[in-house]
């Protein structure tokens, strides 16, 4: 078998075109587009039913969502109240005096200045 | 011969019947699709499944792919369905989808190695008597051309394109479409005339 190329004006080459059309020729039977058709209206149903399934849980995902931004609001606002009352406390405790500590009272002797007993209160326990 | 008729014959000749009623038919089917209607867009489907398998089978490497890319693109139109303004024609936005589908499915399967490529090409899907040397060396030859340069020469050649729904297809300039034809024929005539020179 010899190919003797025939170019048609468009530059077409007929044998070639028909060579092509042989390897890349579509199924012929009806039953096959049938088939075919049945088989994407069924993956469209399956794609939609998922979808279906899939929404009510994206809608609970997002109330979900918002709520657990809402829990982590909550507690970081909960958590700076707490450390700020800490800080409170903590300040409080170191430039009050306790109410309920016991005073030492400072005794002058007879040797002692005021300076002397000034400096016995300050580093008293 | 053409160019004597008087302009007009050419551009106000009638729409012939039976393509109007099809058009009509056609944008009935869109319009009850696009409100939900399912049996009518499987009636699309149906009108329009061989020819979108043709634009991926020029694509795809084997019959396999250019199902599951005819399959993956309707899926596609119909969840676009309701961006599809009906005075489009319905055919070239789906073969625009149904393209971009092949072009996915080859991405994704990478198919580069000529060898599985020329079994897949020369395989006979419908007629397997017309395996003859013609046959296998064009395969070879087409295993040989780039993925686009061939699914630009089947969509024209083979399916009958023309160059710019080639080029909106495959998302490539019109000069780039005619460009590739015409490489892709001299390398299949090239690959033809080898075998017309040594019989």
């Amino acid at each position: 078998m010899t190919y003797e190329p025939r170019i048609g004006p468009d530059g077409r080459d007929d044998d070639l075109t028909r060579a092509l059309r042989q390897i890349y020729a579509a199924p012929a039977e009806e039953g096959y587009w049938s088939t075919l058709a049945q088989r994407i209206m069924s993956r469209i149903a399956g794609a939609v039913e998922a979808e279906s399934w899939w929404s009510p849980l994206a809608d609970w995902a997002r109330v979900g969502i918002v709520a657990a931004a809402a829990a982590v609001i909550v507690a970081g606002l909960a958590l700076t109240k707490s450390r700020e009352a800490e800080a409170r406390l903590a300040y409080d405790t170191i430039i009050e005096t306790p109410r309920t500590a016991p005073l030492q009272i400072a005794t002058e002797h007879g040797s002692g200045s005021v300076r002397d007993a000034t400096l016995r209160y300050v580093i008293s326990p | 011969m053409l160019a004597a008729l008087p302009l007009h014959t050419v551009v106000s000749e009638p729409q012939p019947p039976i393509e109007a009623q099809a058009r009509a038919q056609e944008r009935e089917l869109v319009l009850a699709a696009q409100r939900g209607d399912r049996e009518a867009f499987a009636g699309l489907v149906r009108l329009h499944e061989r020819r979108a398998y043709a634009v991926a089978r020029a694509i795809t490497a084997t019959h396999e792919d250019a199902e599951d890319a005819v399959q993956d693109g309707f899926l596609h139109a119909f969840r676009a369905l309701d961006r599809f303004r009906p005075e489009q024609a319905f055919g070239a936005w789906l073969h625009r989808i149904v393209a971009n589908a092949a072009l996915d499915i080859g991405r994704r399967r990478k198919v580069r190695d000529s060898e599985a490529l020329t079994e897949s090409v020369s395989l006979p899907f419908r007629d397997p008597a017309e395996q003859d040397e013609l046959r296998r060396r064009l395969s070879d030859g087409l295993a040989l051309l780039s993925q686009r340069q061939r699914a630009v020469i089947v969509l024209h050649d083979v399916e009958g394109f023309t160059h710019g729904e080639i080029a909106g297809m495959l998302g490539i300039p019109e000069g780039t479409a005619r460009s590739d034809l015409h490489h892709a024929r001299a390398s299949l005539r090239k690959q033809l005339s080898e075998f017309r020179s040594h019989p």
